[in-house]
């Protein structure tokens, strides 16, 4: 029957995918989420025993002997967070008038700037990182230039520092909210615009009432999508932030390659997992319920 | 067009932005061709000591009485850089192969689960490198397995497959499925229909798709640190390796070809876009 | 003689979203000769491509059986049936030539290049593109588009060719050029067609048979003639051609003619046969069955739109009622405003059962 001899090919064209995926990424997460309530062993292994003493420590409870309570990991916690809500705002307000700017561009220069823009993204993280490295140190370009033009008399501590990590991570997140920002303000319909104004508005109303509005879904996706990798970031800490710039991936990374505490990196881990699972499903449910029934 | 006033503002915040995104790559090129070795912020003098130096042809060497680091130092950059090609090489194949197979799945055929593989491919995408990494490495070290080249290739292909899956799928949307329907009518086996008409039809996508996963990567920091043995570094763990060990001039100059690669695969990406279709 | 095509019971049912089932094929039998061009004619939603598609293999019945010569044609996938389709979007690839396009059921059943070009050269022939061998879809016109499309489909020689709304895209010259061409390819070719529209004039042009469907059922199936002149029902009446309808009841009888009078008082003549007083039945009578007289039913005209040949009137009868629709001849005394009298020949009116 021709419907047996689609389900045989439709088989094989999914075969991959699944068994790669769910041997490759959900069995490691799961083994994640096993060894977060593991216990430690001596020697950097780990123990089969049900050990919840990793999350207290983080959370609060302990009983002294196993583990202590250590607010430092809650704090950091928090840090990461702001951090990470930060660049969203920073991106946010850097992305969206540039976007405008583009989407009223004439056709021919339009394709210029979009290029223009996504090009530098394509080089190396790691380089680009460094390059602001060379820029933000007491010796660097900006203190160098700052200094010689009179407009400070001492360098600036700029970098590891809360600042350099947050500007680090806005300058990694830009094109990941430049283009779903790009894609909603450029589908804006100029008509609904002008008739705002022809009924009266201003432009501030009208930006208030009819733009910012209907670019929200953009917003909203460039939120979310620059949100996720800022929070669990461990690169951009640990080029430019040092130790008041610690954020939990680099916990994270602690845990696994120096202390060699698997269960307590692995606990971390599913906190970071918990945030970005529950950012995406509060951003579905929002998705849905702004598009499906009326 | 808005009112003047504010048009100009406009304009000037973005080329402020443009600045401030291309400052980094300024610098780093800029810098690459000073002669100064100790203080990189004073100009000494234009030289391309430190890129002949990368390839072994200059005598400088930036630790004076340290020769044998230096030439060391050069050596790991280019195996470096062999390691990252390699993985890429291999990621491209196999994520692309997977990532088309299963965007041809997903748009042709009609099954209860298709819901759930759409949402479920997003995953990979959409989860921190970290978490990633870490999970690969106790899975990999749980089941006794080495750390090695075949590792990184995994941890890379995980989402990438997804990357490659989303870039084919939308080019997928826009073909007629009645020219597959018209293949087949002629007496076109599935096969003789995938090779004939739907994958010449689908090359562009499938192309675009595999160039971002090589470039994707070949940059690639986080999941290969964390899943790659001592034995092999890419290019990426090499240069932040050299970071965390200290700044070195030849970086600049590493960097600084990096920066023209890129250009050049972007320059290749776009035109690859731009080729009309049919 | 066994007909090419037997289809019996042909069922086909959907989900609705409100959790309903909707029968887009409600047990449909037809039968098609070797040589025929059938059309399936209706309104969008009819089951009239469902039932195309169920052919071609590309829909699977959830009931029913389709045999070709004799043979069930459920086990074969569609490209295993000797049946071809001409699409309405005409799916040519784009990224092959002409002469590739047309050659392909041949390069994929393996005919070596010397012989398939000769077949392409003939078949491009048939469908007057000869020489655009070496041009792309993309560098063509829509009509040349259809025809490529159409030479694809012929040159494997099946045993069936169906066309789903292959002329929709064309415009009206075009289209009616293009008629006369597919039905003077059909009787060169000697295949059976089998043609989709819900254009009636085109169906009533080209066919040999027309099967009217409506939700997934045949209301009729005739030649254009008996379509025409002899509708089963309301539906196949005004679907077909323009027609006026009276529920009349009959009053008395007179010789060999009945006479009724609509609720308004308007008479009509119907033939007796088989007629009764006091009965209620439906009279159907096409515009060209109405003539401007001498005397007849007393009208006014409402409206006249000139149409070169013909005059198409829309007139009003005195008694009251629907308006008529009458085609008179140009030169016909029949202005807007002009007092008319209309007269029909009873033997024209044809009646359906029911008021």
């Amino acid at each position: 029957m021709a419907l047996r001899r689609q389900s045989v090919i439709l088989g094989l064209l999914l075969a991959p995918v699944t068994l790669f995926l769910g041997v490759f990424f959900l069995l490691p997460l799961l083994i994640i989420a096993v060894f977060s309530v593991l216990s430690p062993g001596l020697y950097g292994g780990v123990e089969w025993t049900f050990y919840h003493w990793n999350y207290g420590r983080i959370f609060g409870w302990a009983d002294g002997i196993m583990e202590i309570y250590e607010p430092i990991y809650l704090q950091i916690l928090v840090r990461s967070l702001s951090f990470a809500a930060l660049t969203v705002l920073l991106t946010l307000a850097l992305c969206y008038p540039v976007a405008f700017w583009v989407s009223r561009l004439p056709d021919r220069w339009r394709l210029v700037f979009l290029f223009l823009i996504t090009l530098p993204f394509f080089s190396s993280l790691i380089v680009r990182l460094y390059a602001w490295l060379l820029i933000l140190k007491p010796t660097g370009l900006l203190n160098t230039s700052l200094l010689a033009l009179g407009v400070i008399s001492e360098p600036l501590e700029l970098l590891y520092t809360p600042t350099a990590v947050v500007l680090g991570m806005v300058y990694v997140m830009v094109p990941f909210m430049f283009l779903p920002l790009y894609a909603a303000v450029d589908n804006l319909d100029r008509a609904q615009v002008e008739a705002s104004l022809d009924l009266g508005a201003t432009r501030a109303q009208t930006f208030a009432k009819v733009i910012l509005p209907q670019t929200l879904p953009g917003i909203m996706g460039g939120a979310v999508i620059v949100f996720i990798p800022s929070v669990g970031n461990f690169v951009v800490p640990d080029v430019l932030g040092g130790a008041k710039g610690l954020m939990i991936g680099n916990l994270v990374e602690q845990q696994f390659l120096s202390a060699r505490n698997w269960p307590f990196g692995s606990a971390l881990s599913m906190i970071i997992m918990a945030v970005v699972l529950t950012v995406l499903l509060v951003s579905v449910t929002r998705a849905r319920k702004a598009g499906g029934h009326a | 067009m808005r009112n003047p006033a504010g048009w100009a503002a406009l304009t000037g915040f973005s080329l402020a932005f443009f600045a401030f995104i291309y400052a980094p790559l300024f610098v780093i090129v800029g810098y690459s061709f000073n002669a100064n070795p100790v203080n990189m912020m004073i100009w000494e003098g234009f030289t391309l000591d430190w890129y002949t130096g990368l390839f072994g042809l200059s005598d400088r060497a930036t630790d004076v009485g340290n020769r044998a680091a230096y030439v060391e130092s050069t050596d790991q950059m280019i195996a470096a850089l062999k390691t990252s090609l390699t993985v890429a090489l291999f990621t491209t194949t196999i994520s692309t192969v997977i990532g088309t197979a299963t965007a041809i799945a997903l748009a042709r055929y009609r099954f209860r689960a298709r819901g759930v593989y759409n949402g479920f491919l997003m995953l990979p995408m959409m989860m921190p490198d970290i978490v990633l990494g870490i999970g690969l490495l106790i899975f990999f070290v749980t089941l006794g397995m080495n750390l090695s080249l075949l590792t990184i290739i995994i941890g890379h292909c995980t989402f990438l497959t997804s990357y490659v899956f989303i870039i084919v799928q939308a080019r997928i949307a826009g073909i007629d499925p009645a020219l597959e329907e018209a293949s087949a009518d002629l007496g076109a086996s599935e096969w003789t229909t995938l090779r004939k008409v739907l994958l010449p039809q689908l090359a562009p996508g499938i192309l675009g798709g595999a160039l971002l996963a090589f470039v994707i990567s070949m940059d690639d920091l986080v999941i290969t640190y964390f899943v790659s043995g001592t034995g092999d570094t890419t290019l990426p763990v090499f240069i932040f390796g050299m970071i965390r060990r200290g700044v070195k001039p030849e970086i600049n100059a590493i960097a600084t070809l990096l920066i023209l690669a890129s250009v050049v695969i972007a320059a290749l990406g776009l035109w690859l876009r731009s080729r009309k279709t049919d | 003689m066994a007909p090419l095509l037997e289809i019996r019971g042909a069922r086909r049912e959907f989900a609705t979203p409100e959790g309903g089932r909707l029968a887009a094929l409600d047990g449909v039998d037809l039968d098609v000769g070797a040589n025929e061009f059938v059309t399936l004619l209706g309104p969008s939603g009819c089951g009239k491509t469902t039932l195309l598609r169920a052919i071609s293999g590309f829909e699977t019945l959830d009931g029913g059986t389709i045999r070709l010569d004799g043979a069930d044609l459920a086990a074969l996938p569609p490209f295993r049936r000797p049946v071809n389709t001409v699409f309405q979007s005409y799916a040519l690839f784009g990224h092959m030539t002409v002469a590739r396009n047309v050659g392909y059921a041949l390069e994929v059943a393996g005919v070596p290049k010397p012989a398939r070009e000769a077949q392409v050269t003939e078949a491009l022939a048939k469908v007057g593109l000869s020489g655009m061998g070496a041009r792309k879809p993309a560098q063509l016109s829509g009509g040349q588009r259809q025809r490529v499309a159409l030479a694809r489909a012929i040159i494997a020689r099946p045993r069936l060719l169906l066309l789903d709304e292959p002329l929709s895209a064309l415009d009206r010259n075009l289209r009616q050029q293009m008629q006369i061409e597919l039905k003077t390819l059909q009787n060169t070719l000697g295949i059976a067609f089998v043609f989709v529209t819900h254009d009636q004039e085109e169906a009533l042009t080209m066919s040999d048979r027309i099967v009217v469907m409506r939700a997934g059922r045949i209301e009729q199936i005739g030649t254009p003639r008996d379509i025409y002149r002899h509708p089963r029902n309301r539906f196949v009446a005004e679907f077909i051609g323009e027609t006026n309808l009276f529920p009349v009841t009959v009053d008395r009888m007179s010789g060999d003619l009945a006479l009724a009078k609509t609720a308004e008082g308007l008479e009509l003549s119907l033939p007796s046969a088989g007629r009764m007083p006091g009965e209620r039945v439906t009279a159907i009578l096409r515009p060209a069955d109405f003539a401007i007289a001498a005397a007849g039913i007393p009208a006014t005209v409402t409206r006249a739109v000139y149409l070169g040949s013909d005059l198409h009137l829309f007139v009003q009868p005195s008694v009251g009622g629907p308006e008529i629709r009458v085609t008179a001849r140009d030169g016909d005394a029949a202005e807007t405003g002009a007092r008319v009298h209309l007269a029909h020949d009873p033997a024209r009116v044809h009646v359906l059962e029911g008021g």
